[in-house]
């Protein structure tokens, strides 16, 4: 009997699964930070606004490299439908809190999958996802130093509008040199 | 045209010469590409069996379009069920074929 999965698909199916989970995992990402843009908007945070604003760039980006892949190498992408996202928060901590936290589970869904990659011998797509690798430790490390913040800088008084104007700092130290 | 898989109402067929899998639904045969096979199996996937059970799905049915919209069907219960042994059981033997193909 011909192989004809492999005739059509460059990835293992059981993958190709995992990888249209973790679409909509970007997806959820990419709102829950516009909600958290939206929310420092009327907080009159505005540099955590911006900073959230281009997140949820960012992750819609990371969610159309993985819908790519996977319809570039004959597999089927589906659009994801996003629920429950939460506009409601305490504090700007609570939100950088909620934010590291959503990368930290970002990170193991892509660190499940190149553990399923290894264990199928699905080479291709552990080979792709070697960059998220990378870029979610890049995100996680991000986080923690906008929590930094909170620890060094307080939140009283002019400490919240001081700590929003560091802000565009956390992101710029860190790109690459 | 090879048997992939059986199951109650239903079986499962790859064929070498179109390059195609085919399901007899017992009152029509459906051709599938691979892509739409994929669909397919997406859509079964997605059923929720539970709903049937619980009578949020009150009427116990599931409709389905089926390649590019050529095809309409609806489905009871048992036939959901059918269904997703179907597509599991053919997704296995095409793996195991894949995994037979790459040793050899």
């Amino acid at each position: 009997m011909k192989d004809l999965v492999r005739q059509k698909l460059s990835i293992h199916v059981e993958v190709m699964d995992m990888l249209n989970k973790q679409i909509e995992k970007e997806a959820h990402s990419s709102s829950a930070y516009l909600a958290m843009a939206s929310w420092c908007d009327h907080n009159a945070l505005s540099y955590s606004a911006q900073f959230f604003y281009d997140q949820s760039l960012e992750e819609r980006g990371h969610m159309m490299k993985i819908f790519r892949f996977v319809n570039d190498n004959g597999g089927t992408a589906y659009s994801p439908e996003v629920k429950n996202v939460i506009h409601d928060f305490k504090s700007l901590e609570e939100i950088y809190e909620t934010a590291l936290d959503q990368e930290i589970s970002i990170t193991q869904s892509i660190h499940n999958i190149v553990q399923k990659c290894r264990k199928l011998n699905d080479f291709t797509t552990e080979n792709f996802l070697q960059w998220f690798v990378k870029e979610q430790m890049e995100e996680e490390q991000m986080m923690r130093r906008a929590l930094e913040l909170f620890d060094l800088m307080g939140t009283d008084g002019l400490g919240l509008k001081l700590l929003d104007e560091r802000i565009p700092q956390i992101r710029e130290s860190n790109l690459p040199d | 045209m090879k048997v992939l898989h059986q199951a109650q109402h239903f079986t499962a067929y790859q064929c070498d010469h179109s390059r195609a899998f085919v399901i007899d639904f017992g009152h029509k045969q459906v051709t599938f590409t691979f892509c739409q096979f994929l669909a397919f199996r997406h859509q079964v996937k997605n059923i929720d069996l539970s709903k049937h059970f619980s009578g949020e799905n009150k009427h116990g049915f599931e409709i389905m379009v089926l390649c590019n919209r050529k095809h309409i069907f609806i489905f009871n219960t048992h036939e959901c069920i059918a269904l997703k042994d179907l597509l599991k059981g053919s997704f296995t033997m095409l793996e195991l074929n894949s995994v037979l193909a790459a040793s050899l």
